[in-house]
């Protein structure tokens, strides 16, 4: 007897339902986790995948996360195969096998469905504490060794029972015990979110014809992907650039990408791209190909969701040995580091193949403030945050000011009064950053000012960077500021700070973080005066700067000098 | 002494105004429509009250539901407003909350603000955490401020300042000295609007109520003037509010930004007393119209309700009965990529709208797939108003089933499977948030399209009951002829549970209650006549997201509090931790006034008119189906699927193997027919 199969009416049913499961079994997790970072910096994942751990449907806070998950359901499977039993729970945050830092936990289980294996939920979420050299993150580890707890695919769940032995060495390898464990059981229950939603699909159409859908979705995806790369511009198309440095030397890093478009064939190649380096900014091979498929999501149908058999035309090449190829003992703490300016440069590559898209480069990395304090009689406590910054402009519109990097996405800031009433910190100052958005006809967006004043002795540590390789501006736009950070201590004394390793600082020091802005697009001289203008009245252009980057005079009572502005010219310089 | 008397509600939308008419005495209720005039919303009810309300009637109570404030909103018309802010946080309204609206997109805007970095002000000044003050405010900085109204022609001043929840010195000091200068300017205080922390989205109600003030005041000026001669005199207009409860115009005045949702609360405020009526204590209630499509949730009795909202992008800190805007509706349009079939987002709208209108409309859409199957009456489609074209339907789902092998009909059951499903996974979504399973409910479908479509979404969810209440397509009105008044008062009060002084906590819980006896009074009310819930915002220690627990009155029992929080928790969550910490993070006391009002009674029974027939398409097959008018039914009359039953504004599909009973009160439940009593 065939098996019977599912019709086109069915198929794009079980699409939308693998799309709605898998943000259904995300909701799941932020509204039960612990951690700040998760239920308001939404920094996790979530997928379904289906029983040989291909991805179906997904939902992420963090877009960097896009395709990485499935990896972890593979490795699940290769390691235990049929030894897999309903109600079991396996995690893994091993830097090299799933790609990210030790923070990010991946939690896999398999979804049974009246006996047999039907499919995977995942869900993967960042620890705040897994046991490093420092509280929180470490910023000058230069091993995974002083990372943190390291598994390998490991079952910590068998048949619905805890397994006591794993739970009390998690607890044992962490500061921060109870916010642990609760993180974990919210990244549980959102795989049995997921197990009881797919449940309720297959009592109505089976699981073979669910499979047979889950076919139809692969092949639908794929033909998406051959119809938008045949769409581009054939050629070969290169960009590089620098990091400021890895965190422990002070020599540039060098990142390089190229992309190469053939019919329907996409083939990116990080030849050139440096080999691994001491500093904590070594990258999981998985995670650096997940991040190339974030960037292509970008530019090429970015309002449609992720489902299975998304990108399968992508052919991305990793030199065997270089920082996006991490190997053990390369230290990774800061993976992503390298990665915002890695989509900087395939975005870039992608706006020559797709000109009507292409967009200038935007602030570039998380910007972290991290304090803390580990005093025993006031408490302890860690903040740790990423800071918004300015995006590229474009043809017909201004890059957007103060908005999270590109690899984070549903990043919120934490308010200041929750900040304030949570910790002993004030937060002094929360503005635009002037001047700081590359000059164009379509402006680069600003960075913001954001400041800390410590109301206790803390410790404070910043990762800060593209200071060197700032957002590149397009077509003759200019270049955006790169970060500033001073620390203001309490006698007044200052000192430059991008990245600095945790260090215990007296009460009354002040912490002001400045963060890039975005590259500008298009001849600066062509911005018609009245919007500059606009832009001194916003503050987001000071007078001076009018004048020198644009042309353009503002008087004392905020109105166009016509005189003395000088005459705008064409949009794209032709040079 | 006049004659009957009437108790009137009036569901004002874009294109009809719904009222219903409940005669005091009996509780009989009629409904009828008049067309909406947008620019003086009021013009078409009084023109509605005077053409259908009997000449020996009086009206002496008047509820409706506005969508003025709402409107101002969309289409950018509030009034223009100046902030204040604290020094060095003039960005705080644009920079917003940092997030990306789309994570996969480089090209995302954030919503535009309603006022802008040209119109804020700053003062210096700093409450901190604690709530003491660390800057003194110098109210002499807010002459530039003065100045500027003259110059700039502001209406209105929105006023937040950090901390100012916690310690309101600063506001109401710059408010006095505002208000002596600028007697005339709406000034919106932050910690009066709403007393919680987060400073963005509290800066971002203050301004959304400075924005609407002003045009909310206007309408209701021009409404309660314009209604005196319709109104006795002692009688006050009631206007509906985001919670769910009414209020008088007289506190609308003080609240405009409560009226900002005040539209689509009745039906589900309808739903709450059919829950009574009829014994379900748990509903779906779906209103479905052209375009959209909107769910919410009665749960043990109760409508579910958050207490934060979002409109246009910006975040509101205020209860409001949760409604699920889902975009699906009869305008959806069916289309095909890479090989697959799609329904929505896409919707034709109004214009050029589906095939079957006629307009120029060509791509299929879910009412078209309605219309091949025969399930609407193609002459007598929003009480005859407008006929539909049958065979342009057909032609129009043929062309897209032909590239999937499939004949008109079965497209056209494609497309509203399809369009089910999505619906279904929708409403499973909004449950599964909050730890439901919609099997433990029944579904109530109101609105043009909901009755039609009921039984379909109603299997998906495996969900065994069907409620379709009396007027269905005026059942908005109709609920709000069901609620009380509701205030809601809230303050943050932060603290580990376990370290509150119990005394402390009921002297604050007390002192909202004050506030809304108080509120209450002012409107006339007994102090027989109210009731006050009291409910706290807690979570474990180091989470955000708070649960809203119950309070019950009397003395408050620590524990029994922290055992109902853990026993919700785990109810939502699937786990919880009895044993950790857990901290409250806001004190909430809604005050009720409880309106008079009479029970439903039964229904009049009319004619039950000739038998018709037509063929309808159920599952692929081809059904002769009786079409049975609604007002010929009795109480505990049953009808058998298939059958249609139609009345001015809605039908109702009962499939085979279902059947339609009226219940108390002239609801009507469709459910499955149990084996044998066929």
């Amino acid at each position: 007897m065939t098996k019977p199969t599912a019709d086109p009416i069915t198929t794009e049913v079980v699409r939308n339902f693998v799309i709605s499961c898998a943000q259904d079994m995300n909701a799941a997790l932020w509204r039960s986790a612990f951690s700040a970072i998760i239920y308001e910096g939404r920094d996790s994942a979530v997928a379904l995948m289906d029983e040989h751990g291909n991805m179906l449907g997904q939902s992420t806070g963090v877009p960097l996360f896009v395709g990485a998950i499935d990896a972890c359901v593979k490795l699940v499977l290769e390691r235990y195969g049929d030894d897999i039993h309903p109600g079991d729970i396996f995690i893994l945050n091993d830097s090299y096998l799933q790609g990210t830092h030790l923070h990010d936990v991946t939690a896999v289980g398999p979804l049974f469905y009246e006996g047999e294996i039907v499919g995977f939920g995942a869900a993967r979420a960042h620890w705040q504490d897994i046991g490093a050299i420092d509280p929180g993150s470490t910023m000058g580890s230069t091993s995974i060794f002083h990372e943190g707890l390291r598994l390998g695919p490991t079952r910590i769940v068998s048949k619905s029972k805890p397994i006591r032995e794993w739970y009390d060495l998690l607890t044992r390898n962490t500061r921060l015990k109870d916010m642990t464990i609760g993180d974990l059981n919210a990244q549980i229950t959102a795989i049995r979110t997921g197990e009881r939603r797919l449940g309720q699909i297959l009592s109505r159409i089976g699981s073979d014809v669910y499979r047979s859908a889950c076919a139809n979705i692969f092949e639908q995806a794929r033909q998406l992907d051959v119809e938008a790369i045949r769409a581009l511009k054939d050629g070969t198309y290169y960009r590089e650039g620098y990091l400021d440095d890895d965190g422990v030397g002070d020599e540039p890093v060098k990142v390089a990408l190229s992309l190469t478009i053939e019919g329907e064939r996409m083939i990116i190649d990080l030849e050139g791209s440096s080999d691994p380096v001491e500093g904590a900014i070594n990258c999981g091979a998985v995670q650096t190909a997940s991040l190339l498929r974030l960037a292509y999501k970008t530019m090429i149908n970015p309002d449609r969701a992720i489902t299975g058999g998304s990108f399968s035309t992508m052919e991305v090449r990793i030199p065997d040995k270089c920082m996006f190829n991490a190997r053990e003992p390369a230290a990774c703490e800061w993976y992503f580091t390298g990665l915002g300016l890695l989509a900087d440069l395939m975005i870039s590559c992608l706006g020559e193949a797709m000109p009507e898209r292409a967009t200038a480069a935007h602030y570039g990395d998380s910007m972290v403030a991290a304090f803390f304090s580990m005093d025993e009689e006031r408490g302890q406590w860690i903040s740790v945050e990423p800071t918004a910054g300015g995006w590229g402009g474009r043809v017909g519109s201004d890059g957007e000011s103060a908005l999270i990097n590109l690899v984070n996405g549903g990043f919120r800031n934490l308010p200041a009064e929750v900040y304030e009433t949570k910790f002993p910190v004030r937060v002094e100052e929360f503005s635009l950053r002037c001047d700081s958005g590359g000059a164009g006809r379509w402006r680069g967006g600003c960075g913001v000012v954001r400041s800390y004043r410590l109301l206790e002795d803390a410790f404070a540590a910043l990762w800060f960077e593209r200071s060197k390789t700032t957002a590149w501006g397009l077509k003759g736009g200019e270049n955006g500021q790169g970060p500033d950070n001073d620390v203001v201590y309490p006698d007044g004394t200052v000192e430059k700070q991008l990245k600095m390793r945790a260090r215990h600082f007296p009460k009354g020091t002040l912490f002001v973080t400045r963060t890039g802005g975005g590259g500008g697009y298009g001849n600066p001289r062509a911005r018609p005066a009245d919007e500059v203008l606009e832009d001194v009245r916003f503050g987001t252009v000071s007078r001076d700067q009018a004048m020198a980057r644009y042309g353009v005079a503002i008087t004392d009572d905020l109105s166009i000098d016509t005189e003395k502005t000088l005459p705008r010219e064409a949009e794209i310089a032709t040079a | 002494m006049a004659g009957r008397s009437y108790r009137v509600a009036a569901d004002i939308g874009g294109t009809f105004t719904d009222l219903v008419f409940q005669e005091a005495a009996t509780g009989h209720c009629d409904a009828y429509k008049v067309l909406s005039t947008p620019e003086n919303p009021a013009l078409a009810v009084i023109e509605g009250m005077n053409r259908y309300l009997p000449a020996d009637a009086t009206a002496d109570f008047f509820v409706h539901g506005t969508t003025v404030g709402l409107n101002a909103v969309l289409t950018r018309r509030g009034a223009r407003v100046a902030l204040l802010t604290t020094e060095n946080y003039r960005d705080i309204y644009t920079i917003q909350g940092n997030d990306r609206g789309e994570i996969f997109s480089i090209h995302w805007r954030k919503p535009r603000p309603l006022t802008e970095i040209p119109d804020t002000f700053t003062v210096r000044e700093r409450i901190n955490a604690k709530g003491e003050i660390e800057t003194p405010i110098d109210v002499r900085e807010l002459d530039a401020l003065v100045a500027a109204v003259g110059e700039r022609g502001y209406e209105a001043i929105a006023v937040c300042l950090l901390f100012a929840f916690k310690n309101p010195a600063h506001e109401l000091a710059v408010e006095a000295y505002l208000k002596e200068r600028l007697p005339d300017i709406s000034i919106t205080l932050s910690h009066r609007v709403s007393p919680e922390w987060r400073e963005f989205a509290r800066t971002s109600t203050t301004v959304m109520d400075a924005y609407v003030a002003p045009v909310v005041r206007r309408y209701l000026d021009t409404l309660v003037s314009n209604m005196a001669a319709t109104l006795p005199e002692d009688n006050q207009l009631h206007i509906m509010k985001s919670n769910g409860g009414a209020m008088t115009a007289g506190a609308a005045t003080e609240n405009p930004l409560q009226t900002l949702l005040s539209g689509p609360v009745g039906g589900t405020i309808g739903g709450r007393a059919l829950a009574e009526t009829i014994g379900r204590p748990n509903l779906i209630c779906v209103d479905m119209g052209g375009t959209s499509f909107d769910a919410s949730l009665i749960v043990d009795g109760e409508p579910s309700s958050s207490n934060e909202a979002e409109l246009e992008g910006l975040p509101v800190q205020m209860s409001v009965v949760d409604i699920h805007v889902i975009g699906a509706g009869g305008g959806s349009i069916a289309w095909q990529e890479a090989g697959a079939v799609r329904v929505g987002p896409q919707s034709a709208g109004s214009v050029p709208g589906p095939a079957c209108y006629g307009r120029g409309g060509t791509e299929p859409t879910v009412s078209d797939a309605n219309l091949v199957l025969g399930r609407l009456d193609s002459s007598n489609f929003a009480g005859g108003s407008l006929s539909l074209d049958r065979d342009k339907a057909k032609e129009a789902v043929a062309k897209l089933g032909s590239s999937f092998g499939m004949n008109a009909e079965q497209m056209a059951q494609g497309i509203l499977d399809i369009i089910n499903a999505k619906m279904a996974d929708a409403i499973r979504t909004i449950t599964i948030r909050r730890g439901i399973d919609p099997r433990d409910f029944a579904l109530v479908a109101y609105g043009g399209a909901g009755p039609a479509q009921a039984a379909a979404l109603a299997a998906q969810l495996d969900i065994a009951e069907v409620i379709i209440p009396v007027m269905p397509g005026a059942f908005s009105a109709w609920g709000m002829l069901q609620t009380d008044v509701r205030h809601d008062f809230k303050m943050t009060y932060y603290g580990f549970w376990h370290q509150i002084d119990a005394q402390d906590l009921a002297a604050k819980l007390g002192g909202l209650e004050d506030e809304g006896r108080d509120y209450l009074r002012k409107e006339g009310f007994d102090d027989a006549d109210m009731s006050f819930e009291r409910a706290a915002d807690f979570r474990y220690h180091g989470q955000e997201y708070v649960l809203t627990i119950p309070i019950p009155p009397g003395p408050v029992d620590m524990q029994a509090v922290r055992s109902a929080f853990d026993a919700a928790y785990d109810r939502q969550y699937g786990h919880s931790s009895p044993d950790a910490s857990v901290e409250v993070a806001n004190l909430r006391v809604a005050a009720l006034g409880h309106l008079k009002r009479p029970g439903v009674p039964d229904p009049m029974v009319g004619e039950s008119g000739s038998t018709r027939s037509r063929k309808v398409y159920f599952a692929g097959t081809e059904h002769d189906t009786a079409i049975v008018q609604r007002s010929g039914l009795a109480v505990g009359s049953r009808v058998n699927g298939p059958a249609i039953v139609e009345e001015a504004t809605a039908t109702t599909l009962v499939p085979p193997g279902w059947r339609a009973e009226v219940l108390k009160g002239g609801h009507m439940l469709v459910a499955r027919q149990q084996e044998g009593t066929a």
